[in-house]
């Protein structure tokens, strides 16, 4: 736990850059092999987070990082009322999204109470008539627990998939899938003993017709092509609610760097409502919103993002209980956006 | 028109996929020239492709358990596709362990070659994956540019030294030169050279073997120390070479002074032929 000077323990919520970290966790046989102890804490009179090694013979390596404070975002999601939940070891569904070719940005997952496929997005292939459509089934067999309570065909960020399986290759618990129709995001979840990770991801909707549960706070947007993101560039986005946007337009047309905020990377349907942790205490100790900022001339907008949450202190119990409980409305009046110092990866 | 063919044997399997990505490698775009007996990979020489042609041939019963098709009509009872090769062989890539291979035409919104790969499964349900790979079916008109092309007579015809030898040797004069000498003679010996203003580098194979000429009467007349020779572009021998990831069971070099250098390849019982045109 975090100490400051007069011993009381303190839940600081900052962000540590990965260019940092990594390199210092790199070789992973040579930490095991000759560290014998290895301590984090902060320094909060020095911004710095302080990593040291513990070798034989007395060496210690010291690690100095800054961090910066950050107010991480929350999603109001209630994974556990899903009507589909799956439980699948990650290596499985991972040897299925090798079948995919590197260049899909999206991907569908149509359930059934039989079977499971995965398949490329049809709005995707239909513009490219040159792309493979590709389709995998995955027996409920290969399952650890498989509970489909509705057929559906949701539509997500196949990169986010990716890294997640990655990800969660690294633990050896089975991956969690939580969801319901198109438009309400998608959870994904490990709990391994010593870590528990929450990824939500948006999905894509059909029809504005369909209704949306007023607790997901989603919104339904109409899959017309438009530039509607263009008019995000650069600005904040005012105003009470998510605003309405139209899906990215066809991948042909290039886009101009755009930096764009984070509520507007989440405009996309089937965001969950956010809310910035305002001192509450949280689940989460880190959080991170990927946007979809691109380089011009790139072809096709990345067209969700995603939520991460990161490992879970054993010592926060009580909140595994009620993971997404202290929510309030979306809040992205400029001010608050300032304060939070929202981070544009 | 209709193609179905089924691959239930793993080694038949893994050298189908070899032979897609070896095709991949050699032409982005090619046609699939489907016939009751053999299933080609074409390249024709148009300016697209620099001038470079390719023919690959295979036995298709050497590969599949059950082939049939019907082709554009009784007479002319062939198929000629244009597809992407790369995603064939990404298709196939997901056929490494696979149980069987289906691959057929199929019509689904456009014109598909259909692979579905039957995979092992950890429990008894089998996992089955399909890709749709668009295609494009070659009018029957156009079938005459997609032939065969004819051999000329070489004037020195050698076997090749050890590919990955040649490769990397090319690959280091592509730094220097974008043109390059293939030269060869009847005593077994292969050089390659490039020449810019400051440097010449030569390369020299030698104990390499010639292969029987099927035509005696020119071979009198000429000494045997005398080289071949054809000015080629360096990247399209390159391509060529970096295309062969396995090492062939034959490997044959014809040249034709001047005028074009012809690699004919046998992996082991499909055929290759790549044919670069000499600089002008």
């Amino acid at each position: 736990m975090n100490e400051n000077e007069h011993d009381t323990t303190l839940n600081l919520k900052c962000k540590l850059g990965m260019k940092s970290i990594l390199p210092i966790f790199r070789c992973l046989n040579s930490l095991e092999r000759n560290i014998e102890k290895c301590k984090i804490f902060t320094r909060s009179d020095k911004c710095k987070v302080v990593i040291q090694f513990f070798y034989r013979h007395g060496i210690k390596r010291t690690h100095n990082i800054c961090f910066e404070e950050s107010q991480p975002l929350q999603v109001i999601f209630d994974k556990n009322v899903c009507t589909n939940t799956l439980m699948i070891q990650p290596r499985l569904l991972a040897d299925a999204i090798v079948l995919f070719t590197s260049s899909q940005e999206e991907v569908t997952l149509a359930v059934t109470p039989l079977n499971f496929c995965l398949k490329s997005s049809n709005e995707e292939s239909m513009d490219l008539s040159n792309a493979v459509y590709s389709e995998m089934f995955v027996g409920s067999d290969d399952f650890d627990f498989f509970q489909i309570g509705m057929n559906t065909e949701i539509t997500f960020c196949f990169k986010e998939l990716k890294g997640i399986l990655t990800f969660s290759e690294v633990t050896h618990a089975p991956i969690s899938i939580y969801f319901d129709f198109p438009g309400k995001p998608l959870a994904l979840s490990i709990d391994d003993m010593l870590v528990e990770a929450n990824f939500i991801l948006a999905t894509l909707a059909d029809e504005p017709s369909r209704a949306s549960s007023p607790q997901s706070l989603c919104l339904s947007q109409k899959r017309k092509r438009s530039d509607l993101i263009k008019k995000k560039a650069g600005k904040n986005v005012t105003g009470q609610t998510l605003e309405c946007i139209s899906r990215k337009a066809a991948p042909r047309r290039i886009y101009p760097k755009e930096t764009l905020t984070n509520i507007s990377a989440l405009e996309n349907c089937g965001s969950p409502g956010m809310k910035r942790a305002n001192g509450d205490i949280s689940e989460v100790s880190e959080s991170s919103v990927s946007n979809t900022e691109e380089v011009p001339g790139s072809r096709c907008l990345r067209k969700f993002s995603c939520m991460f949450f990161g490992a879970v202190s054993s010592d926060q119990q009580e909140h595994f209980n009620h993971p997404f409980d202290s929510l309030a409305r979306a809040s992205d009046s400029e001010e608050d956006m300032n304060n939070g110092r929202f981070s544009l990866s | 028109m209709k193609f179905r063919g089924k691959i239930v044997d793993g080694a038949c399997l893994n050298h189908f996929t070899r032979i897609s990505n070896m095709i991949a490698k050699l032409a982005k775009t090619c046609t699939l020239r489907i016939s009751p007996d053999k299933l080609n990979f074409i390249l024709c020489d148009k300016l697209a492709n620099g001038g470079v042609s390719m023919w690959c041939e295979l036995e298709q019963e050497n590969f599949f358990s059950e082939f049939q098709m019907e082709g554009f009509s009784a007479e002319n009872n062939e198929i000629y596709l244009e597809l992407t090769s790369e995603n064939l062989s990404r298709a196939l890539k997901t056929a490494q362990n696979a149980r069987a291979l289906k691959i057929k035409l199929t019509n689904k919104h456009f014109p598909c070659l259909t692979v579905s790969v039957e995979l092992f499964s950890m429990s008894s349900s089998t996992r089955i994956a399909t890709h749709d790979i668009p295609i494009k079916v070659i009018p029957r008109k156009l079938w005459k540019d997609l032939q065969e092309p004819m051999v000329p007579d070489p004037d020195v015809s050698i076997y090749l030294p050890v590919l990955k030898t040649m490769k990397s040797v090319v690959e280091k004069m592509k730094n220097i030169s974008s043109h390059l000498v293939i030269e060869a003679n009847r005593d077994g010996e292969l050089n390659l050279k490039i020449e810019t203003e400051l440097v010449c580098v030569t390369t020299h194979f030698k104990d390499l073997g010639n292969p029987p000429l099927a035509s005696e009467s020119t071979s009198q007349d000429r000494n045997p120390e005398h080289m071949a020779e054809v000015h080629i572009d360096i990247r399209k021998l390159l391509q060529f070479l970096a295309g062969q990831q396995v090492n062939p069971t034959k490997a044959l070099c014809n040249i034709v002074t001047n005028k074009m250098v012809h690699f004919h390849l046998l992996h082991e019982d499909v055929s290759l032929q790549y044919f670069i045109p000499a600089l002008s």
